[in-house]
């Protein structure tokens, strides 16, 4: 134990004597790894609030079904009954023509001009119908719809689906998209830590030489340079987790995203922990990966 | 301890040694001459594995170094000091720092580290010396810490090549009793030299190697 920690301090302390020694070199590194992580971070944001998104609006898939104006209550009262027996519905909510008014008074005030020219009340009344959460693939909904379509109190149905499954393939190609530039931004982030590192392997390159001449191992003289990798991905993604979220906050307050995420779902969510602390360790594990890349270069790092 | 057995070994089709047969007893004091290019780097290097020779075999400690697996290399050389004409000190570290080394890559704890280092720099007079960086140093306190740093882990064979090279008379006797002190305490000592004068001074065993080959092996009259 004591041996181990001993030697894991000095090859800590070499690292660190590596980062010192090279500054500039260090800053560069650190900086440009910060704006590439933030790219993914960015990408990440955008993706893990779309999905969040998608799976407010999932939730709450609403067909809402306008009836006839000729149906009288009881009728209504009797459809609304039916339906709540149907098993692809969840609930089923009545909306008279009164609160749809008022729903739209509330909701835009400054539109009352509008209904002037339209007589007392132009909302007809409907039945919201709920889905349950087994029925709600794009074939199940559609099933519903047509169902409903065909009953004579039924004037006209709207459903969220379409935009619900435009908004999926969206998600999808967000996805494909962000992976697609992860993978360049994290190969162009290995590549500059890999010659960063390279530029410390030149330059401690006798004292590598030493280390093998007293009997250093292979994985004694690596180890400060992988870590030192480490470091500098470390230090990157945690510059980059800093400013994604004063970003974030600059785009809260200054696009008034607050609340809902344009007007879906519950708003605009920064990383969760554990999405951090995994970003965190990708710019560890890619900070590693730019060392080991530089020693399988540097073929003199072997003893 | 050291054996040659017809070793041959040439670098881009120049021979550096010749069908060389040599064997070192383990406690021996043995001086390696010859004038520059006879071969005496070219020997060393192939007892501390960093080249492998054409043909022939070597053994060390018994050790057949042909069939030596790469990773044991490191816990042969453990076993070695070096000493070497440009000393190889690492600039940014002290004195106690460099010495220090040869311990801690073998994974010595700290506290038996601080022990045996102070000790080994007051061995070879710089006790007072540990906290300097080696480039505030006299060449002779420079070749010092790198012999302290070749002996602080007790090795079995010790390696040093033209280490008087860049040292004047008095300091190359000066190096020439700390390794006779150290072949005192058991350890057997190859030297290789082109300097004279330093063989001279004491009744040791004399390699001489001239054009990759042995063409003299004996103790000479003083």
């Amino acid at each position: 134990m004591s041996r181990s920690v001993t030697r894991f301090r000095y090859l800590l302390g070499e690292a660190a004597d590596n980062i010192k020694a090279n500054r500039t070199t260090t800053v560069l590194a650190v900086a440009t790894t910060t704006f590439t992580m933030l790219g993914m971070g960015v990408f990440l944001l955008l993706y893990l609030n779309a999905q969040e998104a998608l799976g407010s609006l999932k939730e709450e898939i609403k067909v809402v079904v306008y009836l006839r104006d000729s149906v009288p209550s009881r009728e209504i009262v009797q459809l609304r009954s039916e339906l709540s027996r149907d098993p692809a519905v969840a609930a089923v909510e009545f909306v008279s023509r009164e609160q749809a008014l008022a729903t739209f008074r509330t909701q835009f005030p400054s539109e009352e001009r509008l209904l002037n020219g339209l007589g007392d009340n132009p909302f007809p009344a409907s039945l919201v119908v709920k889905v349950g959460p087994a029925h709600r693939s794009s074939e199940q909904v559609g099933t519903l719809v047509q169902k409903l379509k065909a009953l004579a109190e039924v004037d006209e149905v709207l459903y969220s689906q379409d935009w619900i499954d435009n908004l999926a393939v969206a998600v999808r190609y967000l996805r494909v998209l962000g992976m697609g530039i992860g993978v360049v931004l994290a190969a162009s982030m290995v590549t500059i830590l890999a010659n960063t590192i390279k530029l410390t392997l030149y330059a401690r390159r006798e004292e590598i030489e030493i280390l093998k001449l007293i009997g250093a191992t292979t994985g004694f003289i690596k180890m400060p340079f992988v870590l030192e990798g480490a470091l500098l991905g470390g230090a990157g993604a945690a510059c980059s987790l800093l400013l994604l979220r004063g970003l974030f906050g600059l785009a809260e307050s200054k696009l008034a995203l607050k609340g809902t995420f344009w007007g879906v779902g519950r708003g605009l969510a920064f990383l969760p922990d554990r999405v951090t602390v995994a970003f965190l360790l990708l710019g560890v594990m890619l900070g590693c990966l730019g060392s080991l890349v530089s020693l399988i270069q540097f073929r003199d790092a072997r003893s | 301890m050291i054996e040659f057995f017809h070793v041959s070994k040439s670098y881009h089709g120049r021979p550096a040694l010749q069908d060389v047969s040599l064997t070192i007893e383990k406690g021996e004091f043995v001086f390696l001459t010859g004038s520059s290019g006879a071969g005496k780097t070219t020997l060393l290097r192939l007892i501390f594995c960093a080249d492998a020779p054409d043909e022939g075999q070597i053994l060390v400690n018994g050790r057949n170094l042909l069939h030596l697996k790469k990773s044991a290399v490191p816990l042969l050389r453990r076993t070695m000091g070096f000493v070497f004409q440009d000393f190889r000190l690492l600039p940014k570290k002290t004195v106690f720092e460099n010495v220090a080394l040869a311990l801690k890559v073998s994974g010595v704890p700290e506290g038996v580290l601080r022990v045996k280092t102070t000790e080994t720099l007051g061995a070879v007079g710089l006790g007072h010396k540990g906290n300097a960086l080696p480039l505030t140093l006299s060449a002779g306190e420079q070749q010092r810490v790198c012999l302290a740093r070749a002996i602080v882990n007790d090795p079995q064979v010790l390696l040093a090549d033209e280490p008087t090279g860049n040292l004047d008379a008095e300091l190359s006797g000066e190096i020439l009793d700390l390794m006779k002190a150290v072949n005192a305490r058991g350890t057997t000592v190859l030297l290789a030299t082109h300097n004279r004068d330093l063989w001279r001074r004491v009744r040791r065993r004399v390699v001489r190697l001239e054009q990759g080959r042995v063409v003299e092996d004996g103790c000479p009259e003083v």
